[in-house]
């Protein structure tokens, strides 16, 4: 038997090669070297192994493969996206550094190196099984990672997630399979022809398609699972799953909204996410203020943000999708930063950092810390001079431009709202606060400093010089 | 060098929250010396353009500096009353406090130097910044931090959502103090308003004033001054450059509607002002009631008001943050600032008790002051344009002026001493020093108003040049 591939399909797949290798050697050598290096070496490893499919992905910039028949396209958006993916598991793993929990071994991070890969075969799928394939790689290894902690929390996050997102993919699959029974491919690119528009199951299967997907990106009504799950969580995980799983289900969907559909249904078949965008952006803000978990709010905004991200798809312009990217970027960035905050007040295996409380005069004990934490909220909220706020404008031209002005006015609102949510924590670390007693925090691994450092480097400089790819364009062969 | 202007108190200030130490003498000197050399850097830089590029799409936007007529008092207003707050500082942890200040300076600096519209939203939003935090540390209760960081914040993003619907439409925001750059359109009124919503919540003005009084209440007197007499009027400013210059149309179209709000807020602040048991909350709605008068002035767009009303922002920048200030020491002297506590300071405090009755003349609109001419400019050009029966308010609330500024200094300055509150010394030099610069300014714009008069016609293309010759009859 002879496989049908040749060395170009397997060329185009190199760097999730190295990555799922990297996983693996990281097993290895926590068996080989377990007693004498403990998880530092498995974190050399990992990152090593990441800046180098980071590396090997830049490489591919300004290339156009079709491989596996059209189902894995490497272009500059696969390669855009697979470095965001890159980029929050970098910071997730970071965030690993943290020190405390021995939970968060080898295995960890191998699971964690293949979660990724499924979230850059995502990056670059263009046909509903490879979809399907990258979908499943990444959430089953996030299945484990959520149950990590030793917390009743995390076995109930897992549960839910499993039972949640088991239930999205199998909504999804119906989905893909009644698309397949339309256009007889499993192919994107079929179901951009105009005969689809009269055909009942195209419309029904994008239906579904589109559900599973907004469940994946924890779009209102199907977001209650997020801050659950979030909250559940190990820190790092919880990282990862709001930047790459976002990231990764933003590449999905705007090819499929980009690419794979007919011109004249387009339109009207994406109205009802735009519209669930836009609720989103509410109900995220509005959920945000009633926490108490820094988690659970960086969950409830991270529902918000996507409704932004996807207010810049709207309209389904060119400028649209670079502005989409931007913002996604931004947020990576910014989202990561905070947690890196959280993490550098964690080091036990209870995540101090994560409850809200523990900011309470934060501003005169760690002064530098509360004022990194401080910068990343005001980022989040969309104050200058952070990218957040250029991202914003952004947005707001690109909904004006295309006439989605609605959705421009519940942006607005939104980020009002939003502000009160994350100026309550500035609050309770500036407020002058005699009941607290000054404990003792630790000085925090030196890690998630650098990842911190990193991300408020990037978030300033962001605003002054946008990276705004011009050569983005989702394809479909 | 007009990139150093921003920076250098942006970096100064930055750099002193990350410092140690709260050496009192230090900290101030630091920061006076910054703010003069800003006020030095920007007679120097004065008509230096520089641009960066930052956007091309979707609209084209550019890191462009440059100093307009009008903006060059509003810098020279801010420099002189930063220095002074810095001055004025007297806090156990000066540090933070001068810090705030000056980035507060730095970030307004940006504002009223920015030649582009999103350059200039950025600045708009993040001088917000320093006085949240002033709120959220030194303020009497963290709810006005909200109010404040709220309403601003929510006009901020109103600004936002006009600035990117102004550069999708015309293609590049780098329009500020450039002629030829008016649009119009069906969608203008929507900018227009999203605009002037912005300012009218930043100036302010009825209905959208109800975070001021708060605020400028909570502050430490030094923000308070600096807050009240120039972030006041980064909306006042916006008006001048962008909604007259950019939509002329439209203001001229909705002009009754920003006459009506004016003239509430005209004769709401004064009233409230009248019945205020707070000092400082009675300046505070003083402050309404001008502003009122500065908007109806820009709605007319009648040269004389015009002039007037650019006049009139430099002066009641100066007698409002010498009286922040003044009433910052009312207030450290005698521990309240009660206008059913306050008695007789003058006799035991006589430079204290001159320096609050010339600025609360000035405020007042006595001849020989600043607020004077300012008034009278703008009250002529108002009677010029048709509006007698606005007019008639305007000398109306001129009256209830009269009222209660007399009120507050009756009730402060005069009469006998108040035996139940503590007895101080007079006015240090250093004190002394704070609030004379402004004092002086006040008496020097108010018997030569010539320099600041012309500047406010000269950010509108369409007033002739002779307007300014014309103000010297009244």
């Amino acid at each position: 038997m002879t496989l049908p591939f040749t060395h170009v399909d397997w060329a185009a797949v190199a760097p999730l090669e190295v990555l799922a290798a990297t996983g693996l050697l990281v097993l290895l050598f926590d068996l080989v070297w377990r007693p004498f290096a403990p998880r530092g070496l498995s974190l050399s490893v990992a990152f090593l192994g990441t800046i180098l499919t980071a590396a090997l992905i830049a490489q591919q910039y300004g290339t156009n493969v079709a491989a596996f028949n059209g189902g894995y396209i490497v272009g500059n958006f696969s390669v855009l996206f697979g470095e965001v993916v890159l980029l929050g598991t970098l910071g997730a793993l970071a965030l690993m550094g943290r020190g405390g929990s021995d939970r968060e071994s080898a295995g960890t991070i191998a699971l964690l190196l293949w979660s990724a890969c499924g979230a850059l075969l995502l990056a670059a799928a263009a046909t509903t099984m490879t979809i399907f394939l990258g979908i499943e790689l990444l959430s089953l290894a996030l299945y484990c990672l959520c149950g990590l902690a030793n917390r009743k929390s995390a076995r109930e996050a897992a549960l839910k997630y499993l039972l949640l997102s088991s239930t999205a993919s199998a909504v999804l699959l119906f989905g893909m399979a009644l698309l397949f029974g339309a256009s007889g491919s499993v192919s994107l690119a079929a179901l951009a022809s105009p005969a689809m528009v009269t055909n009942p199951l195209f419309w029904m299967g994008s239906g579904f398609f589109l559900v599973g997907i907004a469940f994946k990106l924890s779009l209102v009504p199907f977001h209650a699972w997020a801050p659950d799950v979030y909250q559940g969580a190990p820190l790092p995980i919880a990282a990862f799953m709001t930047v790459v799983t976002k990231a990764a289900t933003i590449a999905i969907f705007a090819r499929f909204a980009y690419a794979a559909l007919p011109a004249g249904a387009s339109q009207m078949l994406l109205l009802p996410v735009w519209a669930i965008a836009g609720i989103s952006m509410i109900v995220g803000n509005v959920g945000m203020l009633a926490q108490h978990d820094l988690k659970r709010l960086l969950g409830y905004s991270g529902i918000a943000q996507v409704g932004y991200i996807l207010a810049a798809l709207a309209g389904t312009t060119r400028l649209g999708l670079r502005y989409a990217f931007f913002y996604l970027v931004v947020y990576a960035v910014m989202n990561l930063g905070a947690f890196a905050v959280a993490a550098v007040l964690s080091s036990g295996d209870d995540e101090e950092g994560t409850q809200i409380q523990s900011y309470r005069g934060l501003g005169a004990r760690r002064p530098l810390l509360a004022a990194a934490m401080t910068f990343f909220l005001l980022a989040l909220a969309g104050l200058p001079p952070t990218a957040g706020f250029l991202g914003k404008i952004l947005i707001l031209a690109v909904a004006a431009g295309t006439g989605y002005l609605w959705l421009a006015a519940l942006l607005l609102v939104g980020t009002a709202i939003s502000l009160y949510a994350y100026a309550k924590i500035i609050l309770a670390m500036y407020r002058p606060d005699h009941r607290v007693h000054a404990a003792d925090i630790p000085r925090g691994a030196p890690l998630p400093w650098v990842s911190l450092a990193l991300c408020l480097v990037a978030t300033v400089a962001l605003t002054f010089y946008p990276l705004l790819p011009s050569g983005l364009l989702p394809l479909v062969k | 060098m007009l990139l150093a202007l921003v920076l250098l108190p942006i970096i100064a200030g930055s750099a002193m929250l990350l410092l140690r130490g709260e050496d009192r003498r230090l900290y101030r000197g630091i920061g006076v010396v910054v703010a003069l050399a800003t006020l030095v850097l920007a007679v120097a830089a004065r008509s230096e353009d520089w641009s960066a590029p930052w956007l091309r799409a979707p609209f084209v936007a550019n890191f462009h500096l440059g100093i307009g007529a009008l903006a060059f008092w509003l810098i020279v207003l801010l420099a002189l009353c930063t220095a002074c707050a810095v001055l004025a500082v007297e806090s156990a942890r000066p540090r933070a406090l001068v810090g705030q200040l000056l980035l507060l300076e730095g970030t307004m600096l940006g504002l009223f130097i920015s030649r582009d519209l999103l350059l200039f939203a950025l600045f708009y939003d993040l001088m917000l910044v320093p006085v949240f935090f002033v709120l959220l540390e030194r303020g009497e209760h963290p709810r006005d931090a909200w109010r404040y960081i709220i309403y601003n914040f929510a006009g901020g993003l109103l600004l936002l959502f006009a600035t990117a619907a102004f550069g999708v439409l015309h293609g590049t925001t780098d329009v500020i103090g450039s002629a030829g750059n008016a649009i119009s359109g069906a969608w203008v009124p929507w900018i227009f308003w999203g605009f002037a919503i912005a300012f009218l919540v930043k100036t302010p003005a009825f209905p959208l004033h109800t975070w001021m009084p708060n605020t400028y209440a909570s502050l430490p007197p030094p923000v308070a001054a600096v807050v009240g007499a120039v972030q006041s009027k980064a909306g006042l400013y916006g008006f001048f450059v962008i909604a007259m210059t950019l939509m002329p149309q439209e203001i001229a179209r909705y002009s009754t509607a920003l006459i009506v709000l004016g003239t509430i807020s005209l004769l709401y602040g004064a009233v409230a002002a009248l019945v205020q048991t707070d000092a400082k909350r009675v300046v505070a709605y003083s402050s309404l009631s001008h502003l009122g008068l500065i908007v109806i002035a820009i709605a007319t767009q009648q040269p004389l008001a015009l002039a007037g009303a650019a006049l009139y922002i430099v002066a009641h920048g100066l007698f409002t943050a010498a009286l922040f200030i003044g009433l910052g020491y009312v207030e450290e002297r005698e521990e309240t600032r009660s206008l059913a506590r306050l008695r007789g300071i003058g006799a035991n405090n006589p430079r204290l008790a001159g320096a609050l009755t010339i600025a609360g003349l000035a405020m007042l609109g006595l001849p020989g002051l600043a607020g004077f001419v300012g008034e009278l400019v703008i009250i002529t050009g108002i009677v010029q344009s048709g509006n007698v029966a606005v007019a008639v308010v305007a000398v109306i609330s001129v009256v209830l002026a009269s009222a209660y500024v007399l009120r507050l200094f009756q009730g402060i300055v005069n009469g006998p001493v108040a035996h139940d509150l503590p007895v101080r010394r007079d006015l240090t030099w250093r004190e002394g020093i704070a609030i004379a610069p402004l004092l002086l300014a006040l008496l020097y714009l108010g018997v030569n108003p010539h320099a600041v008069l012309a500047s406010g016609s000269v950010a509108i293309p369409r007033a002739p040049q002779s307007s300014a010759a014309g103000v010297t009859t009244p």
